[in-house]
């Protein structure tokens, strides 16, 4: 069977370093992995590359046994849907017209929602449950409300693959919990999730498989039991990590006048 | 005004249907202020006849006198369907520009447009005085076309490696547009005949609607109607737009021919109001912002109604302009800005989120 998406040996430079070399993996159709690795590693970039928004320089990256460079943009954004950190808009659209826009890659030259295109916004409103939030205006939402409308944009798209990057960020941890629990939900519906995760502990219990980006292991795929293991992390993560600089001054300061 | 804000987040809560209606509504409302803008400020002036005499005249009866009628027809009328134009045209400029740049405050002049159309109108003056086409003065021919090239300059300098950065296109604009406006003030300069250049190119940079010819009212027509049925598959993509330009791409939407679309269209929007009445500024400030506080930020609804609100508040304006000081004549341009100028400010001051503005 062709896995939805397939990385082989991908590489990727941003300002003259390289991000990644030689990056291979694939998920399969129905699969629910989490993203880990330390801060800067390119957990952000590996998912600009699957949703083909940026390009590998060499190796590729295929959806469905396609090239992403290959699929117009069109194509492509009605394979996979990406939910950034950060969505800033300039004017008071409603949280409904927002999610209208996740229509744009089914749209036709002069635009307008046909019904196939209404039911998938009613659709995309229901199943991340913010019909009340229907009618207010995006930018007046909380953390929490903005994150589930963000999702419903991303599910308006109708995409087989759904990328996250880091959901639960700057959530309380009730609604991190209530995130988790629409993630399994819509895993459950079908749609193939890859979420950058920031927390390990939220990862137990909703994702089938974890993805790590390690520095000096390359990257480690396999069930969260597998991976999640402290021997393992703590090499990732660089824990416990260096000493600070002027900490380490500082003791040799100590020990000297000890001397 | 408050309560005109609420009732649009109350009306574009209901979706569908009732929208439509909604929008309709004010497009027969604006439709209808805009025939009667019309109307009375055809009989407004040093000439005064009653509405009902030209509602006669229209209808095929002689209520006017020869000289009353050629007042009415041949002056007023082609004066006051220009300033229609002209608002118009300034205000879905607006509009356009407005989204592209996701910036509120962005106006038709922001990325240069003014400094070439007024070097344009400078050489046009000066250099090649006998030059005409269609009715137009080389004047305006060449503010339209200076408009164009600086725009086109413009984009081309703040071009980044395939992409164009707002802020880029920001700076760029108002760098050449400075530029710009000291060359035509040095044009001016090198002039021998220096006294009558400077009053007409004054009365030009501080936006006169003078009397059309039709052939001209006709041309502006045509390119403002093409520009509009242009500007409404642009508008549902500068929705999406507004998501950024990432999460646009990410959406199908080629960012990069969308702007370059909107910029053409913008300036030809721009280029067919300079041509007609100079510079006129914060008609395409201020009738979006209200257009938007009534509407919503959907620019496919709002698109229609700044165009029809755009008009009205020009043929207002213009009005105004040519009666308060009867007998004498302010530049229009220069109402706008006792007027636009502090209106503006408090639309600025009253708002109280950036974003709503």
């Amino acid at each position: 069977m062709i896995p939805l998406l397939k990385f082989s040996q991908a590489c990727f430079s941003y300002a003259g370093r390289s991000i990644f070399e030689d990056l291979s993996f694939t998920l399969a159709k129905g699969e629910c992995a989490a993203l880990i690795g330390q801060n800067g590693i390119g957990k952000t970039t590996l998912l600009r590359l699957a949703a083909g928004i940026v390009r590998c320089s060499a190796g590729s990256v295929s959806l469905e046994g396609r090239e992403v460079q290959r699929l117009s943009r069109t194509e492509a954004a009605r394979l996979v849907a990406i939910i950034p950190q950060q969505v800033d808009v300039p004017f008071a659209f409603t949280v409904e017209q927002i999610i209208e826009q996740g229509r744009t890659p089914h749209l036709g030259f002069w635009g307008g929602l046909t019904v196939a295109d209404r039911k998938a916004v009613e659709r995309a409103i229901e199943l991340t449950d913010i019909g009340y939030l229907r009618g207010r205006i995006f930018n007046e939402l909380s953390g929490g409300e903005r994150q589930r409308v963000k999702i419903a944009l991303g599910l308006a798209q109708e995409p087989q693959l759904l990328l996250l990057d880091e959901p639960t960020q700057s959530l309380d941890i009730g609604r991190q919990l209530e995130l988790l629990d629409l993630i399994r939900f819509l895993n459950q519906t079908g749609v193939t999730i890859l979420a950058a995760m920031h927390d390990l502990q939220l990862i137990q219990g909703t994702f089938s498989s974890v993805l790590l980006l390690s520095p000096d292991q390359g990257l480690l795929q396999g069930r969260p039991s597998d991976v999640l293991k402290p021997k393992i992390l703590e090499r990732a993560f660089n824990c416990p990590p260096r000493q600070h600089p002027v900490l380490i001054a500082e003791n040799r300061f100590q020990e000297g006048t000890a001397v | 005004m408050e309560a005109q804000l609420t009732d649009s987040v109350q009306m574009s809560s209901v979706h569908g249907k009732t929208g439509k209606t909604h929008l309709g509504r004010v497009l027969s409302l604006l439709l209808g202020a805009l025939f009667i803008a019309i109307l009375y400020s055809t009989v407004i002036g040093a000439v005064r006849v009653p509405v009902q005499a030209l509602l006669q005249t229209m209808l095929g009866h002689q209520a006017l006198s020869q000289e009353q009628e050629v007042i009415l027809f041949q002056i007023r009328l082609p004066r006051i369907l220009a300033s229609a134009l002209v608002g118009a045209a300034l205000s879905v400029a607006g509009v356009l520009f407005q989204g592209l740049f996701r910036n509120p405050l962005a106006d038709p002049y922001v990325i240069g447009s003014s400094g070439g159309a007024v070097l344009g109108a400078s050489i046009g003056m000066f250099v090649l005085p006998q030059l005409s086409l269609l009715g137009f003065s080389g004047t305006a021919l060449l503010a339209f076309a200076g408009s164009l090239a600086t725009i086109v300059l413009v984009y081309w300098i703040a071009r980044v490696g395939g992409r164009t950065p707002v802020v880029n296109l920001l700076l760029a604009g108002f760098a050449v547009s400075i530029m710009l406006s000291y060359s035509s003030y040095f044009i001016e300069v090198l002039d021998e005949d220096y006294g009558l250049g400077m009053r007409v190119l004054a009365s030009w940079l501080h936006g006169v609607i003078g009397v059309p010819r039709w052939t001209q009212l006709a041309v502006v027509a045509v390119m403002f109607v093409l520009a509009l049925a242009l500007s409404f598959p642009l508008a549902r993509r500068l929705n999406t737009l507004a998501l950024g330009d990432e999460y646009a791409q990410q959406l199908g939407i080629h960012v990069e021919y969308v702007r370059i679309a909107i910029i053409v269209v913008g300036s030809l929007l721009t280029a067919a109001a300079v041509a007609l009445g100079g510079l006129i500024g914060f008609v395409g400030l201020i009738v979006p912002h209200v257009a938007r506080m009534i509407m919503g930020p959907d620019h496919v609804r709002l698109l229609p109604v700044t165009a029809l609100a755009g008009a009205i508040f020009l043929v207002v304006m213009d009005t105004l302009a040519r009666t308060l000081l009867a007998p004498s004549e302010m530049p229009v341009g220069v109402l706008m800005a006792f007027v636009g100028g502090p209106f503006f400010l408090y639309l600025l001051r009253r708002t109280k989120k950036e974003y709503a503005v």
